[in-house]
């Protein structure tokens, strides 16, 4: 396992966001509480993701959710944003994958709605 | 025949800092009183994003949320409102969203349509309001004096659970 080192990791007063790489992997790991606060700082860290994602030549991001507490629509959209972006591009060079966790009740709706913009590049693990 | 469960107003200074504050208060609150985490949850985002959409868009220093929950045998009713002064603009494009929500027969449809048109926009969600539909199932109103808006979502809910 190494860090991702170009995507700056996000530490605020109720969410964290950070990177790291495994193998083929790259592993985003998002915790607390995702609301209007930190929505530039989480638009500007999905950016480096798939900055490095693309570079990395990873096989597949997989964001992990499971101790995310809540996303408001704002935050929603930087995932619609990075998801349109990986979908526009001709050859999607790498899947995308939710780690959900059963008792996150949002992550039920928010997860569906985000994976059936694309149901052949994201997937929802529970 | 319904009772009243609840029904309350905060007075809110519109600010960013306070929304998940008075969500959480919100979702504690409905804990106590509805049976189903599900439907705490379509509750408690609703209250998020409308509270939301006051910080982002009111014009003035307050803004009131209202929350009421009503009882009765068959279930409960519950209803969150908010109410904020905000620009001519902004009460344009309520009414247009909003009407555009209230027609639309598939509401998960257009969650995923605003989602595709709005995707490359990265300074407003503009989803909020289609989230509370889709998201949450609830039904979308909008009262409108001058400059003065209300928003209110209202939905059936589980009733309470009993006691032994």
């Amino acid at each position: 396992m190494s860090n991702a080192t170009a995507i700056q990791a996000i530490s605020d007063l109720e969410f964290s966001a950070e990177a790291s790489l495994h193998g083929e992997v790259l592993g985003v790991k998002l915790v607390g509480n995702a609301d209007l606060n930190v929505k530039v700082q989480l638009d500007r860290f999905m950016a480096a993701v798939h900055d490095q994602g693309v570079a990395l030549k990873v096989r597949e991001v997989a964001v992990d959710l499971r101790r995310l507490e809540f996303m408001n629509s704002s935050c929603l959209k930087s995932f619609v944003w990075w998801i349109s972006t990986v979908q526009d591009i001709v050859e999607p060079p790498y899947r995308i994958m939710f780690l959900s966790s059963p008792s996150m009740y949002w992550q039920r709706r928010s997860l569906n709605a985000l994976a059936c913009l694309a149901t052949d590049l994201v997937s929802v693990q529970v | 025949m319904a009772r009243s469960g609840l029904n309350f107003e905060l007075s809110l200074d519109p600010n960013p800092r306070m929304v998940s504050i008075v969500r959480r208060f919100v979702e504690e609150t409905f804990e106590k009183l509805v049976g189903d985490p599900d439907a705490i949850f379509r509750i408690s985002m609703a209250a998020h994003e409308l509270l939301e959409n006051g910080a982002k868009y009111a014009v003035g220093r307050r803004a009131v949320l209202r929350v009421v929950l009503e009882e009765r045998e068959t279930g409960a009713s519950a209803q969150i409102a908010i109410t904020n002064e905000t620009t001519k603009d902004h009460v344009e494009r309520l009414r247009t969203r909003v009407a555009e929500i209230a027609a639309a027969e598939d509401p998960f449809a257009l969650y995923q349509t605003l989602m595709k048109r709005t995707s490359k926009i990265r300074d407003e969600s503009g989803l909020g309001l289609a989230r509370i539909r889709a998201e949450g199932e609830m039904a979308l109103g909008l009262e409108v004096v001058g400059n003065t808006v209300t928003i209110v979502a209202s939905a059936q809910v589980p009733g309470r659970p009993s006691t032994p």
